[in-house]
């Protein structure tokens, strides 16, 4: 039974409940149209959340299924970050459209909340569940704008090809409790076989599905482009997130008790993967004329070097570093894509007819002469774009060394060298969106009011982003304590 | 004093930062603050400047500060100048107030910015020269990009976006594997990121140091731009607005060269060693290639850019001779093509503001008209050709006589080949000053010019006086930059010595010929004695040659 210390620890997963609960109940005890509340109520419960995490309690919870330490911390703090800085730009973004309900606050708040339990989780079965919460609050997300084709379409892909994940990862998960006996993941030490590699292949499947790991990234585009965009941008940093705190663990695991450490088939094909994700990402990246694809495909890319951190933290030599690497990385794309993704939203076309099936509501064009027209909005989105292609001094390129860095520890030098060749390409398609923004002349005269909680969002994701680059101590000291205390 | 290199490398940036919430309407405000923040910096720059001390006993990096920076991964925010990084460094101070001087009128447009993109460069650059920790050097170095990329695309000429893309993509691209090659580096001595550290303490295979040479001189070679790699450069000279030529020319391309003296050649001087007689005949292919190509152009930038390809290539094979006569001309050429190709590229947007074209033909006879602008343009000629009396007499003869006593294996024929360069370079030059300012005036419109403004005389003085006494009083240049020269060759020596242990019959590598040394010796640079080195630094081998 849960003991009192084991629900101080789900401080912050309760918080986010409790939140999604109330704003339910919200909409049902609306008396007036008023519903601007709403959105304050989610990001106070969101700040809330990110607050109670150093106060809850670090330690195992329910005998082992899931841990609250460090680095499951870290990840609810990113989740909750992502979640009030989605937040800020929903509700922006549903306002200008007429579309603000309770319900999308509740199913963001919800989906943070399995983020957060995926981010503890050290058991399969309690992984699935977090899993299974988050996405299917994700999936409601994403199909949150009932009218018109795009959004439900790439919700329907979504769920069909997720559920399909899922399904495998639940397959993988029997097979692994057919080889251990349990479906902790400590259960796998001093075993092995083939019914365990079987078990362990599928459950990274699925997890490889859920990060957009290629050959598992088809429904990334498509999905990332039909979302609504604050939607997308809460997909790409929390789920992120809690995918890859999930992964790192499984992997850890892996390698402390099984013959299938980095070097033998298993282990190799992580790195085969983490070499198609960022040659992929990146190559695909390369011809997209719309932006939001664009940056759909560049998170796949990004699953890739954060892969070559999984790996570099799966070796003896580099453990604690890739680690630390890989939540600094988390962090510093979580706040650039949603940076990227605000700016994105204020310049996207309000579809006055929302089947228009063109892509051009987010073609690079729109962006043309933004410099001349807003330029503080052309500058934030400069340096998201920057520190996306990972230049300095910006928090991506803070978070691309500290992986190269790690790889370089574990020696790991091809996976270094792939990287940052497909990094190369970066520099090309993000330096088009500068190009469009300084160097064109505008095409698009709307009018494209940001709102002023988007103006926040952006704001506060910039000066993170660039503090970050000048001063990355304050992160990667935190990361590397978090790290330690797991 | 090690405040003063902090504050000349943080000023500018302050000031783009403040220039930042200054009003936009208010150009002449953004202008005038630019200037008095770039002069600000050069005066406190003069105090570096004059309390550098170059004597032998001296530490080798001074006004150093050491202090932890990203401590999580070992960063450390080590700054430092020595004597030829001092050097660069005035170079840039100085040219930052003639360059926002320059462009006072021939910027209209988003006027804020350009300023802000021009003092966020300049620390970019003085910080690039006074890192002492590899990601640090690393992230200036890459940090100038963006600053770049802005002013060639944003205030460039026609083809700008294909220019400045080139530009940055080529750029980023060559510099990503020395990131990988600094990590290598930071994984094999001792885990540090610090450039004096890993210098001692770097231990590499002879075949993995070959790799981290190579790693280190594909980026510097195309900052250089050494050919094959240049073809980024005609283009972007060309688009660039004359500010960012100026930079371009006058400051980043000696961050390829700084960047093999600093850290290719002393991080892995075995590498180095192996390899540079390739590195030699591809700079002296380099400099008739930049010639010839030269000698062609109809557009004076792309002929002035041409030019620097063959300059740098210069400074390249004075580097490769490793020789004390060679390397302190290489320093020197640095500093002179940073002047006279900067004035170059003054002149001809001073031009080019006045008949708003580039080509040569749409010129000509126009010395009856600006006698002030001919003759100026002349004098930063005969500098770019070496003319005895300038300064680029006193770098070239220093490359061609180190090159020449060199112990690259048939020296004479890279001297010889490298003169080619000088004379072709007369050529060029003379050619193109004939047909621009002399002879019948054939297009109407170059009938009525106005001479320098007040302003463009405040432009070009500074150029043709330090092209003077550059040239008649090198000493105290010389003098700055000998410290370091000698280090680098003691350091070479060393390698030498290891090298031969291994195999005792190599022949000797670093140093003159003994023979020709007494006569060909010049007596403003004494040859390397090899001094003790500064404490921490690995022991070079006492030998002199």
């Amino acid at each position: 039974m849960p003991s009192s210390q084991d629900i101080a620890a789900l401080l912050p997963f309760l918080l986010l409940v409790l939140g999604g609960l109330v704003l339910m109940l919200s909409e049902v005890f609306l008396t007036s149209g008023g519903r601007g509340y709403q959105s304050g109520l989610a990001i106070a419960f969101g700040v809330a959340a990110a607050v109670a995490v150093p106060f809850a309690p670090q330690r195992v919870l329910f005998g082992g299924q899931a841990v609250n330490d460090g680095c499951a911390g870290f990840v609810a703090v990113v989740v909750c970050v992502g979640l009030v800085l989605s937040a800020l730009l929903g509700r922006g973004w549903l306002a200008t459209r007429n579309m603000e309900r309770g319900e999308y606050y509740a199913l963001a708040l919800f989906g943070a909340s399995g983020m957060v339990l995926l981010g503890m989780a050290t058991d399969l079965l309690v992984a699935f569940i977090a899993i299974e919460v988050m996405s299917l609050a994700v999936y409601s997300l994403a199909a949150y704008p009932r009218r018109g084709q795009r959004a439900p379409e790439a919700a329907f892909k979504y769920f069909i090809l997720g559920s399909f994940a899922s399904a495998v990862l639940l397959y993988g998960s029997a097979l692994y409790y057919g080889a251990t006996g349990s479906t902790q993941l400590s259960a796998m030490k001093g075993t092995g076989g083939g019914l365990l590699a079987g078990g362990l292949a599928l459950v990274l499947v699925g997890l490889a599905f859920k990060v957009a790991a290629v050959p598992f990234h088809a429904w990334t585009p498509d999905v990332y482009e039909g979302a609504p965009t604050p939607v997308t941008a809460f997909m790409a940093a929390g789920v992120k997130a809690a995918a890859f705190a999930f992964l790192t663990r499984g992997v850890l695991a892996m390698v402390a008790g099984t013959p299938f450490a980095v070097g033998t088939e298993l282990g190799g094909v992580l790195g085969l993967l983490a070499v198609l994700t960022m040659v992929v990402g990146n190559l695909f990246a390369l011809p997209q004329r719309n932006v939001k694809r664009m940056l759909a495909y560049s998170s796949i890319a990004h699953a890739g070097y954060l892969l070559v951190g999984v790996i570099a933290a799966s070796t003896p030599e580099a453990r604690a570093q890739g680690l630390s690497a890989v939540l600094v990385y988390l962090a510093a794309y979580a706040f650039t894509v949603i940076g990227a993704f605000s700016v994105l939203a204020v310049l996207e076309r309000k579809e006055p007819n929302p089947d228009a099936s063109s892509g051009d509501a987010w073609d690079v064009s729109r962006f043309s002469g933004l410099a001349s027209r807003r330029p503080w909005l052309a500058f934030a989105m400069a340096i998201f774009m920057l520190s996306l292609a990972g230049v300095p001094p910006t928090a991506g390129f803070v978070a691309k060394l500290s992986v190269f860095q790690a790889a370089a520890s574990a020696k790991l030098w091809g996976l270094a060298v792939v990287g940052v060749l497909t990094s190369i390409l970066g520099t090309y398609y993000y330096l088009r969106v500068v190009v469009a923004m300084y160097m064109r002349p505008a095409e698009v005269e709307e009018p494209s009011a940001a709102p002023a909680t988007v103006v926040l969002a952006i704001a506060v994701a910039a000066l993170v982003v660039v503090a970050v680059g000048f001063s990355p101590e304050p992160l990667a000291a935190w990361a590397r304590a978090a790290v330690l205390r797991m | 004093m090690a405040t003063l290199l902090n504050v000349v490398l943080f000023l500018p940036l302050v000031g783009a930062l403040v220039a930042a919430i200054l009003p936009r309407g208010e150009g002449a405000q953004h202008k005038t603050w630019a200037l008095g923040v770039s002069l600000v910096v050069f005066f406190a720059s003069l105090g570096l400047w004059f309390g550098f001390d170059p004597s032998r006993g001296a530490p080798e990096f001074q006004f150093e500060t050491s202090v932890p920076w990203i401590s999580s991964l070992g960063i450390g925010y080590h700054v430092g100048l020595d004597g030829v990084a001092l050097l660069l460094v005035m170079l840039t101070t100085a040219l930052a107030p003639i360059v926002i001087l320059s462009a006072w009128n021939a910027v209209q447009d988003r006027v804020k910015e350009f300023f802000i993109a021009l003092l966020f460069l300049e620390t970019a650059m003085i910080g690039t020269f006074a890192a002492l920790d590899l990601v640090l050097f690393y992230v200036f170095y890459e940090a100038i990009l963006i600053p770049m990329y802005l002013l060639i695309g944003v205030w460039g000429s026609a083809n700008r976006v294909y220019a400045t893309v080139k530009f940055f993509v080529y750029t980023f691209a060559a510099s990503v594997l020395m990131l990988i090659a600094i990590l290598y580096v930071w994984m094999n001595d001792g885990k540090s990121f610090d450039y004096v550290v890993a210098r001692s303490a770097l231990q590499v295979s002879p075949a993995v140091g070959a790799l981290l040479f190579g790693a280190f001189a594909l980026a510097f070679a195309v900052k250089v731009p050494m050919f094959p790699l240049h073809t980024w450069l005609p283009d972007a000279h060309t688009e660039a607005p004359t500010a960012g030529s100026v930079i371009l020319a006058g400051v980043l391309l000696k961050m390829g060269t700084f960047g093999f003296f600093r850290y290719a050649l002393p991080l892995f001087p075995e590498a180095a060693l192996q390899y540079r007689g390739t590195i030699a005949a591809v700079a002296t292919f380099g400099i008739a290639y930049g010639a010839l190509m030269s000698f062609v152009q109809t557009d004076m930038k792309r002929l002035v850019a041409y030019s620097s390809v063959s300059h740098l290539g210069f400074v390249m094979l004075g580097m490769m001779a490793i020789t004390a006569e060679g390397l302190t001309g290489s320093v020197y050429q640095m500093l002179n093509h940073g002047v006279s190709t900067g004035g170059l590229f003054l002149l001809v947007g001073m031009l080019y503001e006045r008949r708003h074209t580039r080509l040569i033909s749409d010129y000509g006879g126009l010395a009856k008209q600006v006698p002030w602008i001919a003759t100026a343009f002349l004098v930063v000629t005969f500098s770019s050709i070496g003319l005895p009396g300038t300064n680029g007499f006193v770098g070239e003869f220093l490359i061609l006589s180190g090159t020449w006593l060199s112990r690259l294996r048939s020296p004479g024929w890279y001297a010889a080949f490298g003169a080619t360069g000088v004379v072709l370079g007369a050529v060029y030059m003379l050619v193109l000053v004939q047909k621009v300012f002399f002879g019948k005036i054939t297009n109407p419109e170059n009938r009525h010019l106005p001479d320098f403004s007040v302003r463009e005389a405040f432009v070009i003085t500074p150029v043709i006086l330090l092209i003077v006494v550059m040239g008649l009083v090198p000493q105290p240049f010389l003098a700055q930059a000998k410290p370091s020269v000698d280090r680098l060759i003691a350091r070479m020596q060393a390698a030498e010595q290891r090298m031969r242990q291994a195999d005792p019959t190599l022949r000797p590598l670093v140093g003159t010929e003994p023979a020709a040394m007494a006569f060909a010796r010049p007596p403003a640079v004494p040859a390397a004695a090899p001094e003790p080195p500064p404490a921490g630094a690995d022991a070079p081998a006492h030998g002199s040659h």
